[in-house]
């Protein structure tokens, strides 16, 4: 109950009124760069911090909380409308989103996707508000061969993106884990795939690979074929507005997208990508409509986005309780405290608790404001699908270049995007499904660097595996996800011979 | 034509920096700085903070930031030394990182082509334990990795990087072999600090800044810091003070392109001779936490080369680089 | 699942196992060349070996799959979109690498895609582009301070 007398007294700090105002153009600031892709809050807010020094703590940090959930909102906008995830996270919303909004049901897509932010972020934020102190240790205690067991129970559900053919969806992923070797190897310092390119050597960035595959590869795509296959854009079709059986479909996909995001949020190394994965793979299998997904199926944007949005929040917890910044946007918060001379940690409640529960306040308002703001325009959004074929592409293609540059000014990150474009059409135009790359270059790393962490540790003995009971749980759960399909299929089979 | 101009109109400033208008000549300056790295990082910040003072104070009539991120900074000193060559307005923010990045990367421009201009600020290495570790000091840490260096796990950041050098230092004074540290990186901060609250590892090794909100909660033991002396902001003599042998700091500094006049050169080390004394730059050091360390000119040079060959030596003992 | 009646060997799918047998060599080319430095770590090499050799099975199961001709079929294709829009692309990579700023080549690249996608009116969507770029800049460049590629038309601003 004392968590909420001190969330009560955060409330009162941000609703004052020129709080309230640096809320407001936070979020209209992060809705602004979250459109962008490569452009996110973390740049954002990077950008920002010199400008914002003269403000007070408690204004700053709340319009900082603002942008924060602004440029989520922002990147699962574009996601659904345009097919260029503004972020990495929203990469899953584009899968069934985007193919709503281009069967007319952009309206149904956003707003699911709204309230399914508002509902994860303010349920993860009061997560955030009671959880911490017994979240953090469990994170805390995840070790290399705990992420590396999560790592695994990815890859096995990463199947439900595959499409119809195995072997096609293998050969997507191994593209994207080739795509994952490229750069420096953060453990032995050496760079694979690099060919000497510096630019090489920082890795390929998730966004330039996620939009050029998916906005570029699929401009090229539609224009290469216009003269047997016009593509027809309907801006609306049916309600605008969520129908009741939207509603009906989309609220377990965002509870349980909230229990994705959260706790892999709080993990120091869990990040939003993953969360969103899994919510994806799950709603397809669990879906009374498997026929819908690959059409657009709603429940394949409630349940990434509230994942999305929930995983933000789940970050804030060993940011606020440890001084751990485990994402580039919780670093920039953190050098935002840093800023006005406060250390995020362990002391950082204690010490100074109308900045922590203003800074919590503010994110429940900003979700607020984000949602009041949001619903109305929905209609306004939808409209741009509605603006002539050519003009819409082209402006998909401005928009995903100057993202590009804006975050990297170097012509060899333009040069990728345009092969990464090239690759997605090819794909396109051979029935490889297309999200298993960007999958493998997301999840391979992780996964490599995380083994060879705990094999270092353990001096190389596997059974550390299964030794630690996390991983152990895990892997078992990965086991269970592998062949209860299989199982599944066997006992139908069994039953109908029954009959 | 214009940059022949421009070359022109630069040379007739800097001619009256020498012939006594200083003042009124440096106020004129319109400085570039360019941070190797993203907006966010240390470099940029470090950047951005000298773009406030300096304009601020008035040293400089403005100052612009530019990043080019990329490869520890390989990226934005090829574009230094190969575009701004003889331009003596830019600058280029750097660090103790670049050292080695540039020799682990095999960089084919190196510091040796930049002119060297001020040291501006540094930040001491903090090895730490978890709180309930048996190990206490510097001393037992060090018996321990001479006893078995398989057995003490380091948790820090990117390969070759300070941290990574600093560790193998470590355990060459404590007369261990440095190629045999079981040394594990972390992509980041937060990363390596989890692992070792957690106690996934025996020791962590990073910037005292990543570790004191946890040193003053009593989370982590602060085993000591890699300054000669102790520092008064800790209450642990440092590592060298205990009869560990180490003494390593992660300074920032600025270059300038080659190709620049003595004259230009010298009218950027008293920028940025000013910078450091005014009251802009003393007040963002005080905010930001980081430890004035400034040098400047021919000594400022010395301590570069000496950094680079130390570097060089460490990271071809531990593979990451072929003499 | 009816076998359709002309099972072709398909070409294009031939080519797709050729070039993901070249992706394996590559990985494997590039993983020759590590060195194995710290004794405790599994090593860099481990992770290059598995996907190469994954590589090479795929390629031999696209290969099966070419013989037996079971890709999807595909529509007749239009050259000339293609090569409008990454000839765009092209045009704003050489600016910027350069130094002609990025605002023409934005232009361009909106009005070479405008145009790849059907519209004869490259002056006005030059135009068009060039309005979007210049609020870009101004919001990116002035309100956050972000360095964007630059030539002769930026500095004007």
């Amino acid at each position: 109950m004392e968590a909420f007398t001190s969330l009560a007294s955060g409330l009162a700090v941000a609703i004052q009124p020129m709080n309230m105002l640096f809320a407001l153009i936070g979020v209209l600031l992060g809705t602004a760069v979250g459109v962008l892709p490569g452009i996110g809050p973390a740049l954002t807010v990077a950008l920002l911090l010199p400008i914002t020094f003269k403000l007070d703590p408690a204004g700053s940090i709340i319009m900082f909380a603002g942008i924060y959930y602004g440029g989520m909102y922002g990147g699962s906008t574009t996601a659904i409308l345009i097919n260029t995830p503004g972020e990495s996270a929203s990469m899953a919303t584009a899968l069934e989103g985007n193919l709503m909004a281009k069967s007319g049901r952009g309206g149904p897509a956003l707003a699911t996707s709204a309230i399914g932010s508002f509902v994860a972020g303010t349920i993860a934020t009061l997560g955030l508000t009671l959880l911490s102190p017994y979240l953090v240790d469990i994170a805390v205690s995840f070790g290399p061969e705990d992420y590396f067991a999560l790592m695994v129970v990815a890859f096995v559900t990463v199947s439900a993106t595959f499409g119809d053919s195995p072997v096609r969806g293998l050969t997507s992923l191994f593209i994207g884990l080739t795509l994952g070797l490229v750069g420096i190897d953060i453990l032995s310092g050496q760079s694979r795939l690099s060919f000497g390119i510096p630019e090489l050597y920082d890795n390929i960035e998730v966004t330039t690979l996620a939009v050029g595959l998916f906005a570029v590869g699929e401009a090229l795509y539609v224009a290469s074929r216009r003269h047997v296959h016009e593509e027809k854009l309907e801006a609306v079709r049916g309600s605008l507005w969520m129908t009741k059986d939207d509603w009906k479909r989309s609220w377990k996909p965002w509870l349980r997208g909230t229990a994705f995001g959260f706790p892999i949020g709080a993990l120091p190394a869990g990040g939003a990508e993953i969360p969103t994965f899994l919510s994806y793979s799950t709603e397809k299998r669990l879906t009374k409509h498997p026929e819908e997904f690959g059409r657009g199926a709603i429940e394949g944007v409630a349940g990434p986005e509230a994942a999305n949005n929930a995983a933000a929040a789940g970050t804030l917890v060993p940011l606020l309780t440890l001084g751990l910044p485990t994402s580039a946007t919780a670093a920039m918060l953190l050098a935002g405290f840093q800023q006005y001379g406060l250390n995020p940690g362990p002391l950082l409640f204690a010490e100074r608790p109308d900045l922590v529960w203003g800074l919590i306040a503010s994110l429940f308002i900003a979700n607020g404001m984000l949602l009041v703001l949001n619903l109305p325009l929905v209609g306004l959004w939808v409209r741009l699908l509605a603006i002539p074929q050519p003009w819409l592409y082209a402006g998909i293609l401005v928009f995903a270049t100057m993202g590009t540059i804006a975050a990297n000014p170097s012509p060899v990150e333009l040069v990728m995007l345009g092969v990464f474009g090239v690759l997605g059409f090819l794909m396109r135009r051979f029935d490889f499904p297309i999200a298993p790359v960007v999958v493998g270059l997301i999840l391979g790393p992780i996964a490599e660097s995380q083994l060879r962490r705990a094999l270092s540790i353990s001096l190389g003995d596997p059974m550390v595996l299964l030794q630690s009971p996390i991983s152990a749980t895990l892997l078992v759960i990965a086991l269970f996800a592998l062949v209860a399909p299989f199982v599944l299929k066997g006992m139908g089979r069994f039953k109908a011979v029954e009959d | 034509m214009s940059q022949y101009r421009k070359g022109l109109w630069r040379s007739a400033l800097a001619a009256a920096a020498v012939a006594g208008f200083v003042t009124s000549a440096a106020a004129q300056m319109e400085l570039k700085i360019m941070a190797p790295a993203a907006p966010g990082g240390g470099w940029d910040q470090t950047a951005r903070s000298m773009q406030q003072a300096l304009t601020q104070s008035g040293i400089a009539k403005s100052a612009q930031v530019t990043n080019v991120p990329g490869a520890g900074g390989s990226i934005g000193i090829a574009q230094l030394v190969n575009n701004s060559k003889g331009d003596g307005n830019q600058l280029m923010v750097m660090g103790y990182v670049m050292v080695g990045a540039l020799l682990t990367n095999k960089s084919p421009i190196t510091l040796e082509q930049t002119t060297p201009i001020a040291r501006l600020t540094t930040e001491y290495e903090a090895i730490v334990v978890p709180a309930n570790s048996p190990i206490k000091n510097a001393k037992e840490l060090a018996e321990a990795i001479k006893a078995d260096p398989a057995k003490v796990t380091w948790a820090g950041g990117s390969a070759g990087g300070v941290d990574h050098i600093a560790a193998a230092l470590f355990a060459k004074a404590a007369g261990a072999d440095p190629t045999k540290i079981n040394y594990i990186p972390f992509s980041g901060g937060g990363e390596a600090l989890a692992a070792i609250l957690g106690g996934k590892v025996t020791a962590g090794i990073s910037g005292y800044g990543e570790f004191e909100s946890q040193v003053k909660a009593g989370k982590l033991r602060l085993i000591g810091l890699t300054s000669a002396t102790k520092t008064p902001n800790v209450d642990v003599p440092s590592i060298k003070e205990q009869g560990v042998d180490l003494e390593i700091a992660n300074w920032r500094a600025v270059v300038a392109p080659p190709g620049i006049s003595a004259d230009q050169k010298k009218a950027l080390t008293d920028a940025m001779d000013k910078l450091a004394q005014s009251k802009e730059w003393q007040e963002i050091l005080k905010t930001k936490g980081w430890e004035n360390a400034y040098v400047s000119g021919d000594a400022f040079a010395k301590i570069l080369a000496e950094e680079q060959a130390r570097t060089k030596d460490v990271l071809t003992a531990v593979g990451l680089v072929k003499s | 699942m009816t076998p359709s009646p002309q099972r072709r060997v398909d070409v294009a799918g031939l080519v797709i196992a050729l070039l993901l047998l070249v992706l394996a060599g590559v990985v494997w080319w590039d993983m020759t060349k590590l060195q194995i430095l710290s004794p405790y770590d599994l090593g860099p090499k481990v992770m290059p070996i598995v996907v190469s050799g994954c590589l090479t099975l795929l390629a031999i199961g696209n290969g099966i799959g070419a013989f037996r001709g079971d890709l999807p079929a595909r529509d007749s294709l239009d050259w000339k979109p293609i090569v409008l829009i990454l000839g765009g692309l092209a045009c704003l990579i050489a600016l910027i690498a350069f130094g002609g700023g990025f605002m023409i080549g934005t232009a361009l690249l909106f009005a070479a895609t405008s145009t790849a996608f059907g519209r004869r009116a490259f002056v006005t969507d030059f135009i068009i582009g060039a309005v979007i770029a210049v609020f870009v800049y101004v919001l990116f460049a002035k309100l956050l301070t972000l360095s964007l590629p630059a030539g002769p038309l930026e500095r004007l601003f």
